[in-house]
């Protein structure tokens, strides 16, 4: 017996470790490594492409465009017109990031070398990047669609049940437009695939990160016109899929042809900058909704117009859409659906599949609304859903044939998880609890054989089994899945079960694991298989034990007290095979549906799964941001095969879908993925989420394999709708499109206490010319600079001819003394510290120094010192753990500071003065935008258009919005810190204050080495506090405040220390307020009210972070109440 | 211009040739194939190729080859150290995928070979400490828990 038990996973050992091999852990020395040429424009006219210069670039050894594939070459996907992808761009880019170029060579340096050295001339058309502007009227069309409607790919429209009978029954009725942005998988393991072509036997060979090697098999052998069997994919380890692999992407077919070019195996990794800004994200669903209900709060109608963002190509966006739709007519059972759904071209990087597929867009608009009516209805929002269950073993409004639905204990489950009753009868201010529910199926039949699964079971002499199937594991567990179904079957441990996936020669016919099929279809296979040679097995022990009933257990045949093992029966049996017995077997599921053009109802699926999630969260009314406290997360999931795996799928699910409701976005300027970087992409760490709770109601049902349903997608449909219920329980405002991030919510929140900000700017001459240039940047000054200004300045990155140019020897200096630093740096070079950005830049901006001086041994650098009056010297070389480890006691403000930086790891390396002197951190100056401070004078600041709301500067700012990201700039000018300094020319000592001259820049010089930082005994015997709003754990600081001050007895203050971080270019002194308040015992509102006024006085926000100034203001009353209650330590 | 540079990899002596700005996770993957130092971000943000130097938790695919002077420890020369945990990390469903677990795993063992600091309370340290660390698959409970778990036991 093994279904239902915690086995650990099946190579637990091997993967703890680290030790199972991962596509690019096959890489040899030997093999080649490829790069890809990318568009940089969102639409434009290929007027030339030349790739002469790179094909004779060192190291090339393969370069691969559209001409060589046929001329008509396009992706599959979902067939028919819906085609239209070309492996390689031809004639037009509908996309920054479409594939142009794919180079192989030596290194993968030498591969980007070689791209950049490809001639391409554009002509840039006026791109459509949102759905709002593709649907303009005329608004350029990116393909001829057979809709008729210009960019629109597909358009649905249906009425489902008795739409007339809803309406005349609706009482209540709530109306609303919801968001759902594009998010990343952001995926582990970058997609990745290794390719070798055996040109003798004429067969490919592909170890790819997939989810389903047949629909790779199918692409690559369609597109490079070989047979299906001329294609083997081979078992790899898959770094995560959550769908991001679940189809083709584009490196699976350049990684093939590029091998078969230059007849050696070639790997082409994705970089995590191409994971977010090329591959394909989810969709973004713009839902308007109209939920309709009676007076007894029973649903009755919902009607929805949906706008799906499908990127520049068809993938899978068609489908998306409709599982999307399908959500109004599945889980609740109004009269009648009515909707109208399209499906729009966007010059865009296309969506693709992300898990839940759809329906954690429209669930998101759904659920809200239920909550709305609940409100308007006086009802408890899981009241009123247990009043609208769906029954079971009916057929829905979408045409589902529902089996077991256990939603109605899942609710209860929340209810009692939460003490829900009790919580919201014993409000705690700011603190909100907020349901949401959910419905999916098992694997869709979506495809043609999508209802049928092939599976193999081997057992060998010395008793060891095997399961062979065509899928593939991507992180789920689906293989320790399997073992424990053939072991069941079987009657040996799981532990001597071997699987082997995803071998094109080996493994039977299998879809592979999308739509949560793995265990529903492949369960169902290789429990078929199992049995049927189980019973095989039987019959052979028959013959030796005599007829009657047998019984495997224990990996042998038992009848009575006569035994034989399975080991024995292989070799009893004529059927075996070289020491092996092995049976294949093909399970086809009967009785679900496929949509088709003339039919919008199906049973897509033969089992379908529930959950309710609930979530408490906390509501920092001063700075928006919300933090969750508890989360239950209840599934109706049938009989759970392997509890702890159920469980992971649920906690992992909830945590992305969290991750979305609260943080996660991908943000676009022009066309081009902003925040293209873990850094710039908040989805949760650890310390941002609570203990997820799971709960398994239990069950089982008919239909699935050992009652089994499906999971992996159920969990991330609820979060979104369950979080921003909850805000709105909490602090009562309604956030209806995702993520809810501060900003939004501080809006909001200011808008409900009608607070209002004047900035006075007609009495500011000193800001009229900045405001000036503001008002012109949309009337046509951002254009001018963008499209023109940005040819004047050298570009971003390395230069084309820098290629193959002689680039200049590089050097690393380590230098010893400071004296031999600075003549080093006298010679041209840049100080390296504790090395945490170095080869980041040098990667994505190689225009590079020949010359790195490494300070970071200088044994004079890396000494903190206590000074004989109390005061600190603070080598440049500490790093920040040792920093924070050394002013636990003293400064523990400065200490808290420290450990808000970035991650432990980083913390150990990187340098005190490296931390103060780092570049801004602006996504549009680090990320590649060819900005006025990277590309010079004739360049815009992407930062006025583009998105500002996080790390930018609503004080203060000039032409470049950037702001100084050195939290502990912030906290130690603060302590009145002084920075000593080393040049050519001597030592100088400069304060803090006057130390930054702009948004990351500093007085240094280009010989200058920071040599140490003092902190005054005086001010270490303030006290202090450091208060920060970031989006995530670890993040830059959205905005900062520091606070020291002195306090006597009676709880005066003086020698106040004000410093704002994050909201000005440089940090900074509120030193009007410091005066107000020096002398005396102040109050926190009173605090507030100044450091308000100075904001007002000062302020110069941007549209989009005017609330930034109330974040900061937040921040500061904050920390005023911890100097007034507590040692003023952060948590 | 590329050079040898001498490191201590897994209590072994090594010589690796290195650029300037060469990374010490590409040395260790490359040269040594000690692949449990996955690749994920290449600018070490995200935790996967973290390997202890001299015992603390470091992002090695921004560090600098040549600029590592003290023993370097992966995954791989964790040894026995890490059994426990290895069983604790299955148990508790600390893994899917596993792309990221190699260095979840080294950063684990550093933790644990810390006392934990006075007046603070084992789980929120742990989640402070692994926040280096993302896992995109688990949603941390696993994580979180195999390591307290582990914590108490050697307690
Ligand atoms: S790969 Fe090093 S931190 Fe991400
Ligand atoms: S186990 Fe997949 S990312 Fe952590």
């Amino acid at each position: 017996m093994s279904i239902g038990d915690r086995i650990r996973p099946i190579d637990w050992r091997e993967r703890s470790r680290g030790t199972v091999d991962y596509a690019a852990d096959l890489a040899a020395p030997a093999h080649l490594h490829a790069a890809v040429l990318r568009s940089p424009h969102p639409y434009a006219r290929l007027l030339e492409l030349d790739v002469g210069r790179a094909e004779r670039m060192p190291g090339v050894r393969a370069v691969l465009t559209h001409r060589d594939f046929p001329p008509d070459a396009l992706y599959v996907h979902r067939g028919g017109p819906l085609s239209d992808r070309p492996p390689l761009a031809r004639d037009v880019v509908r996309n920054v990031g479409q594939e142009i170029v794919a180079v192989a060579a030596d290194t993968r340096e030498q591969a980007e070398a070689a791209c950049r050295a490809v001639r391409v001339r554009y002509r840039p058309l006026r791109a459509p990047l949102t759905i709002a502007a593709a649907l303009a009227p005329g608004a350029r069309a990116l393909h001829v669609r057979t809709t008729g409607e210009r960019n629109v790919a597909v358009r649905w429209t249906a009425d489902w049940g008795d739409v007339a009978a809803g309406r005349a029954a609706a009482v209540h009725t709530v109306e609303g437009s919801f968001v759902y942005p594009s998010v990343s998988h952001a995926v582990m393991e970058p997609n990745t695939t290794l390719a070798a072509w055996d040109a003798e036997r004429e067969v490919l060979e592909l170890w790819t990160s997939t989810q389903s090697p047949w629909f790779i098999v199918k692409e690559v052998a369609h597109l490079l016109g070989l047979s299906r069997e001329q294609v083997i994919c081979r078992e790899v380890a898959v770094g995560g899929g959550f769908g991001a692999k679940s189809k083709i992407s584009e490196h699976e077919v350049l990684a093939a042809a590029l091998a078969r070019k230059a007849g050696t195996p070639v790997l082409l990794a994705l970089t995590r900058e191409e994971e977010f800004a090329a591959n394909k994200p989810r969709h973004r669903f713009e839902t308007h909704l109209r939920t309709s209900a009676d007076a007894d709060g029973r649903l009755r109608l919902f009607e929805a117009d949906i706008r799906v963002d499908n990127g520049a190509y068809n993938h899978m966006g068609s489908s998306v859409m409709r599982v999307g739709v399908i959500t109004l007519g599945s889980m609740y059972r109004p009269d009648g659906v009515s909707f109208d759904a399209r499906l729009v071209d966007t010059a865009t990087q296309a969506g693709g599949q992300f898990r839940g597929y759809g329906t954690p867009q429209v669930s998101l608009a759904v659920e809200s609304q239920v909550d709305e009516l609940a409100e308007r209805l006086g009802i408890d929002p899981i009241e009123l859903r247990l009043r609208n269950l769906g029954a079971e073993w009916t057929t829905t409004l979408c045409g589902y044939e529902v089996t077991t639905n256990r939603l109605g204990a899942c609710l209860e489950a929340v209810r009692d998880g939460l003490d829900w009753n009790g919580r919201r009868a014993d409000r705690t201010p700011g603190r909100g609890l907020g349901v949401a529910v959910g419905m999916h199926g098992s694997g869709a039949y979506a495809y043609e054989f999508a209802n049928r699964a092939d599976a193999a079971v081997d057992v060998y002499e010395n008793g060891g089994v095997r399961v062979r199937f065509g899928g593939a594991d991507a992180g789920t567990g689906q293989r320790t899945i399997l073992a424990q179904v053939a072991a069941h079957e079987l009657g040996v441990d799981p532990a001597d079960v071997d699987v082997l996936s995803m071998d094109g020669e080996q493994t039977p016919f299998d879809l592979g694991a999308w739509s949560s099929r793995g265990t529903h279809m492949t369960g169902s296979s290789v429990g078929q298989a199992a049995r049927e040679l189980a019973e095989k097995l039987k019959d052979l022990a028959r013959e030796k034990l005599g007829p009657g009933d047998v019984v495997l257990a224990g990996g042998h045949a038992v009848r009575g007290e006569g035994s034989v093992s399975l080991g024995d029966l292989v070799r009893l049996s004529p059927d075996s095979r070289d020491g092996v017995l092995s049976h294949e077997t093909s399970y086809v599921l009967e009785g679900t549906e496929m949509l088709t053009p003339d039919r919008d109802t199906a049973n897509l699926s033969p089992t379908y799964a529930f959950a309710a999630h609930g979530a408490e969260v906390q509501v920092d009314r001063r700075t928006g941001k919300v933090t969750v406290l508890d989360y239950v997360a209840a599934h109706d999931v049938g009989q759970a095969i392997n509890p702890t795996l159920v469980e992971g799928q649920i906690t992992g699910g909830a945590a992305m879908g969290i991750g979305a409701a609260l943080g996660e976005e991908i943000v676009r300027e022009g066309g081009r993925v902003v925040n293209s970087a873990y850094v710039n992409y908040a989805l949760p760490r650890s310390a941002d989420l609570p203990r997820i709770r799971p709960v398994i109601v239990g069950g089982s049902d008919p239909a699935g394999p050992y009652g089994a349903k499906s999971v992996g997608e159920m969990s991330i449909i609820p979060p979104g709708a369950a979080i921003v219920n909850a805000i709105y329980d909490a602090v009562g405002v309604r956030i209806r499109e995702l993520p809810a991030t501060p900003d939004k919510i501080l809006a909001a929140l200011a808008e409900q206490e009608g607070r209002v900000r004047r900035f006075g700017l007609w009495r500011r001459p000193d800001r009229w010319w900045v405001a000036l240039v503001r008002w012109a940047y949309p009337r046509g000054l951002h254009h001018v600079l963008h499209r023109w200004g940005t040819g004047f300045g050298p570009g971003v990155g390395p230069r084309p001819d820098e290629a193959d140019a002689a680039v200049p020897a590089e050097e690393l200096v380590v230098a010893d003394t400071v004296s031999a630093a600075t003549a080093a740096l006298a010679a041209g070079g840049v100080v390296v510290g504790g090395g945490t950005d170095v080869l980041t830049e040098a990667r994505l901006h190689p225009s590079r120094p020949s010359r790195l001086v490494s300070v970071a041994e200088l044994t004079e650098l890396r000494v903190l010192r206590w000074r004989d009056d109390g005061g600190v010297e603070i080598g440049a070389a500490v790093t920040l753990a040792e920093l924070a480890t050394e002013l636990a006691a003293s400064a523990p403000a400065v200490a808290a500071a420290v450990r808000t930086i970035a991650s432990p790891q980083i913390r150990n390396a990187a340098t005190v003065g490296g931390n103060l002197v780092q570049e801004k951190r602006c996504w549009f100056f680090r990320n590649g935008f060819p900005c006025y401070k990277r590309n010079g004078a004739t360049s815009p600041c992407y930062a006025l258009l583009g998105d500002h709301r996080f790390q930018h500067a609503a004080v203060g700012a000039h032409r470049c919005q950037a702001v100084t990201p050195s939290d502990l700039a912030t906290v130690l000018l603060a302590y009145d810190a002084e920075v000593v300094i080393a040049g050519t020319a001597g030592r100088r000592t400069v304060s803090l204050a006057d130390f930054y001259t702009g948004p990351g820049e500093t007085v240094l010089g280009p010989t200058d080495v920071v040599v140490r930082l003092c902190v005054p005994a005086a001010a270490l015997r303030r006290r202090g506090a450091f208060e920060k709003l970031a989006l995530y754990t670890g993040d830059f600081s959205t905005a900062s405040v520091a606070l020291t001050a002195a306090i006597d007895d009676e709880g005066g203050w003086t020698d106040v220390r004000l410093v704002l971080g994050a909201v000005a270019p440089t940090p900074w002194r509120l030193t009007t307020v410091e005066r107000a308040v020096d002398g005396t015992v102040p109050r926190v509102a009173e605090l507030r009210r100044l450091v308000d006024a100075e904001l007002d006085r000062h302020g110069h926000p941007l549209p989009g972070n005017v609330w930034k100034l109330d974040a900061v203001a937040g921040l500061a009353e904050t920390a005023a109440e911890r100097l007034l209650t507590t040692e003023g330590v952060l948590r | 211009m590329p050079e040898s540079t001498a490191l201590r990899v897994n209590g072994a002596q090594v010589t690796v040739t290195t650029e300037p700005r060469t990374s010490l996770a590409r040395v260790l993957r490359e040269q040594l194939r000690l692949t449990s130092v996955k690749l994920a971000c290449e600018r070490g943000e995200c935790g996967a190729c973290t390997v202890l130097i001299d015992g603390a938790p470091r992002m090695s695919c921004i560090t600098p080859a040549r600029l590592v002077r003290r023993d370097v420890v992966t995954a791989e020369g964790l040894g026995e150290e890490a059994h426990d945990l290895q069983a604790a990390f299955a148990d508790h469903g600390a893994f899917q995928c596993g792309f990221c677990t190699s260095g979840q795993l080294v950063h684990a063992a550093a933790i644990l070979r810390e006392e934990l600091p006075a007046g603070v309370e084992l789980e929120p340290f742990v989640r402070q400490r692994l926040s280096g660390n993302i896992c995109r698959c688990t949603g941390y409970n696993g994580l979180v828990d195999a390591v307290c778990a582990v914590a108490e036991e050697r307690r």
